[in-house]
């Protein structure tokens, strides 16, 4: 951030309710304004009357002055645009405040979870340039870290590439396979590892033959080495009493 | 013989050849050190580079030590290491953030491949960089307390403190082995 910008976004048990780059409760209605359907002053004056407790949006609801549709689309923009301006901050500091009051001037009342609020704001995002450097590598593969992508609604190539969690095909590969860039393939990666529903896997670099006939002789005593090479998972158990003399071993040093 | 094998892994700069030297009996065979001393026609062929230490604490029994190689890439060698160990510490350095998004793929690939026992060990806590380890935590991807592996302040120069890491990796090893 550069030290002059501030982004809020609030939120009720774990919800998103509402967010703005503003304190002063106009950004809601300057929205409202923006968009032609009432004047600031004309809203102002209806939510003043409106009861303390209650979100400035469902106010101008049960007054006739907006639909349904509209609180939405009210929402959609309010959020998103707040969270995809997160998303090409260079540098920025969090600040988590649980004492906040809740803004009702600027909460439509609606609510969202924050992972789908995030998987949205990195759909939007035009410029991905800040967040380049965190993208998976495009040698990497994903895993996914949830049975079912099901809890949030997937784009199709979002959940064309959800098909290709299981650790084993490179995001490259999957570039290829579906025809798409492989920075494409890696935003939209990175979008499901944001969101919890897959980690990034680093795949094994095969070795060149070489490399084989460089190993320096003396790692052949290493036992790892000698029993490791074309054999499956180590299947040696040590025994709770050799980890109980471990222990009582290293106390002695600690 | 009894061998525990342990793997000690991390990005570069966290502490695995200090980690291992430290709490090593014997001098840490460092193989790539002894690959690069050759030709440099070999040392530029090598990819091979792991440390290796040992702790016999027993006429039969020991401890044996692998520091994962060096460099950013997953080859073979990591796979090896890890097929063939009991239980690893991940160790992260606390100041250097940027550090962290390899540390985590570091974990992924090695939970990919065995489920075994883990310990976080976080070293250099006392730069005025440094992360709080409960943040370094959910930077890893463990968001979740009670489901996250222990974690544990480690200074990879003292033997103390060495031994008290090992101590909480093996200790998190007994509660998953058989009796």
């Amino acid at each position: 951030m550069n030290g002059e910008r501030n982004f809020y976004i609030w939120f009720r048990q774990g919800q998103l309710v509402a967010a703005a780059d503003r304190l002063d409760g106009q950004g809601l209605l300057a929205m409202i304004h923006r968009r032609g359907w009432l004047s600031t002053r004309a809203a102002t004056r209806i939510t003043e009357v409106c009861a303390v407790d209650q979100p400035a949006g469902l106010c101008l609801k049960s007054q006739g002055i907006l639909d349904a549709e509209q609180l939405k689309l009210l929402f959609r923009s309010q959020v998103l645009q707040q969270i995809c301006n997160l998303f090409t901050i260079q540098e920025g500091q969090f600040q988590f405040n649980s004492k906040a009051e809740l803004p009702n001037s600027e909460m439509t009342g609606l609510s969202a979870p924050a992972k789908e609020v995030t998987l949205a704001g990195l759909r939007a995002l035009q410029d991905w340039s800040i967040l380049r450097s965190k993208l998976p590598e495009p040698t990497s593969g994903l895993v996914s870290t949830v049975n079912h992508g099901g809890q949030l609604r997937l784009s199709q190539l979002e959940a064309q590439v959800w098909e290709f969690t299981k650790g084993t095909v490179s995001l490259e590969a999957i570039a290829q396979q579906l025809q798409i860039s492989t920075e494409k393939i890696q935003q939209v990666a990175f979008r499901l590892i944001v969101v919890g529903l897959a980690e990034e896997v680093p795949l094994i670099v095969e070795p060149p033959m070489s490399s084989f006939d460089m190993e320096p002789e003396f790692l052949l005593d290493q036992p790892v080495y000698v029993n490791a090479i074309g054999q499956s998972d180590n299947q040696d158990q040590v025994s709770q009493s050799f980890l109980q003399n471990l222990v009582s071993f290293l106390k002695g040093k600690a | 013989m009894e061998i525990m094998r342990l793997v000690v892994t991390g990005p570069v700069g966290a502490g695995k050849s200090t980690f291992i030297r430290t709490v090593s009996e014997i001098e840490v065979v460092d193989t790539d050190r002894s690959a690069t001393d050759e030709t440099a026609e070999l040392k530029k062929k090598t990819t091979v580079a792991f440390d290796f230490g040992r702790l016999q604490f027993g006429p039969e029994t020991a401890l044996h030590l692998y520091g994962t190689p060096g460099q950013s890439r997953f080859d073979f060698m990591w796979d090896i290491l890890i097929r063939q160990a009991h239980a690893y510490v991940l160790l992260v350095a606390a100041h250097r953030p940027h550090e962290f998004r390899y540390a985590r793929r570091i974990a992924s690939f090695m939970n990919q491949r065995r489920n075994i026992p883990m310990i976080m060990g976080v070293t250099h806590v006392d730069s005025p960089e440094a992360w709080d380890p409960e943040n370094i935590a959910i930077a890893l991807g463990y968001l979740d307390p009670q489901t996250r592996p222990p974690i544990i302040n480690v200074n990879a120069n003292e033997e103390a403190s060495v031994a008290q890491a090992i101590i909480a990796l093996v200790q998190h090893s007994m509660q998953s082995c058989p009796t």
